[in-house]
């Protein structure tokens, strides 16, 4: 493990640069605060630090201080070695945001133990962070295609069209819906329903750009939102994303399988003050239209969908790509 | 010339925390002897010039180097230094100094003992 030793005295550096090496340390020594803060506040730093209380520049409770401030850093577990030993410097020391002190010179089994205090308490808190990431994840994204589930994606597409009224920048709304999906399950039953939709959701992510979003909206729905989309390149894209799909079979535990998606389209950067679940409705409609005129195919979304058909004439018009 | 007693520098106690590396205390006596000078001059020089903030900084840094080596009588020296300079008490200092120097003198003989009996 890395650990960080500040110390201005050259003696107690390389004392405990040595002790900690052959404790099986990783070791980064500095000679000063202002460098102990530098390391410990970038965000692959040492986790673990041993501060001399005096140093020149800053001194090891403002170096506590400063980590303490970073709130986007991992837990930095620090101890403050000391020939001071009276009450009130301890006090001064634990209250700067030090997590122990040991007095010099030090005791190199004291050390050890102390250290491994800290380890301990270290690995408690990677613990803690992973198991929050787990429940984050497991809150936001789907468990079976882990992509962002319903409430997610329909969130962001809610920021995303603020941000898109505000800056005034295109973004686009596709709604996949993988076709004939309810024969795939009666066939080959649930599992390869399964395997279908996995890679269905693979494909689409592979399709779009880092900065879009994909996310489940229903059972064999994919909602897509196309940042900064140009008006002209959408259908485009929205062809690609379409094609990623049906130009290879999906291979599932019982073979390949032709798998093809049905897509309504809403792109636009002219909002007006339709609802999240408005817009919706209306790339639901196109959706269905292309389902309508025999799958496998894209829909826009019609003007006259809009009940502020005004906000959509300009810039949309159904078109059927296939 | 004088022979260190044993308590002007504990070398039991100095093996014993650095898990009996020999190597590693020739380091650490390497290391005074290179900053030592120095550290005695600024010291002397914050006592002369009755710079109490001054002799307290440089006799706390003594102290723990002293400390690290286990030459408990010359830190303890350094400690009364260090307290005169918090305390703003120049009187004294300047004797202080004179038996620190002295401590000193010997303990460096007796880190030249250590070393050639290594």
């Amino acid at each position: 493990m890395k650990i960080l030793i500040a110390d201005d005295d050259p003696i107690s550096r390389r004392l405990l640069e040595k002790t900690l090496q052959r404790a099986g340390y990783d070791v980064v020594a500095v000679q000063n605060g202002m460098a102990a803060a530098e390391q410990l506040c970038k965000q692959d730093g040492p986790r673990l630090a041993l501060l001399d209380w005096e140093m020149p520049e800053l001194d090891g409770p403002a170096v506590c201080r400063e980590v303490r401030k970073k709130k986007d850093l991992g837990y930095v577990y620090m101890i403050l070695l000391t020939s001071k030993g009276l009450k009130t410097d301890i006090v001064t020391g634990l209250g700067s945001g030090a997590d122990d002190y040991l007095t010099k010179p030090f005791d190199s089994g004291e050390l050890k133990a102390r250290l491994r205090t800290g380890q301990r308490i270290l690995h408690l808190e990677g613990r803690l962070v992973e198991a929050r990431e787990n429940m984050r994840f497991k809150a936001t994204h789907d468990s079976l295609t882990s992509l962002f589930n319903r409430g997610v994606i329909v969130e962001l597409l809610g920021r995303e069209i603020s941000r898109s009224r505000r800056e005034r920048v295109p973004t686009a709304i596709l709604l996949c819906d993988v076709d004939n999906f309810k024969p795939i399950n009666d066939s080959h039953g649930h599992l390869v329903g399964d395997e279908v939709l996995q890679e269905a959701a693979r494909r689409l992510l592979l399709s779009v750009r880092s900065y879009d979003y994909v996310g489940r909206y229903g059972g064999e729905e994919f909602l897509i939102i196309l940042n900064n989309c140009d008006p002209a390149s959408a259908p485009r894209r929205a062809e690609e994303i379409r094609r990623s799909l049906s130009d290879n079979p999906v291979q599932t535990s019982v073979g390949p399988l032709l798998v093809t998606m049905s897509m309504g389209v809403h792109q636009t950067a002219n909002w007006g003050v339709r609802t999240v679940e408005e817009l919706l409705h209306q790339v639901d409609s196109a959706m269905y239209a292309a389902k309508a005129a025999g799958r496998n195919r894209i829909s826009f979304t019609k003007p006259e969908n809009s009940p502020l058909a005004d906000d959509v004439t300009t810039t949309e018009a159904e078109q059927s790509v296939r | 010339m004088s022979v260190a007693t044993p308590s002007v520098l504990n070398v039991t106690e100095l093996l014993s925390r650095v898990d009996n590396d020999r190597e590693l205390v020739s380091e650490l006596f390497f290391i005074f002897k290179s900053v030592f000078p120095s550290h005695l001059q600024r010291l002397s020089d914050a006592v002369l010039k009755q710079q109490p903030k001054q002799v307290e900084a440089e006799s706390h840094t003594l102290k723990g180097m002293l400390l690290n080596l286990s030459a408990a009588r010359a830190a303890a020296i350094a400690s009364e230094l260090e307290n005169l300079g918090r305390e703003n008490k120049i009187t004294g200092m300047s004797e202080a100094l004179t038996e620190f120097q002295s401590e000193v003198e010997t303990l460096l003989l007796q880190m030249e003992s250590v070393e050639s009996h290594q």
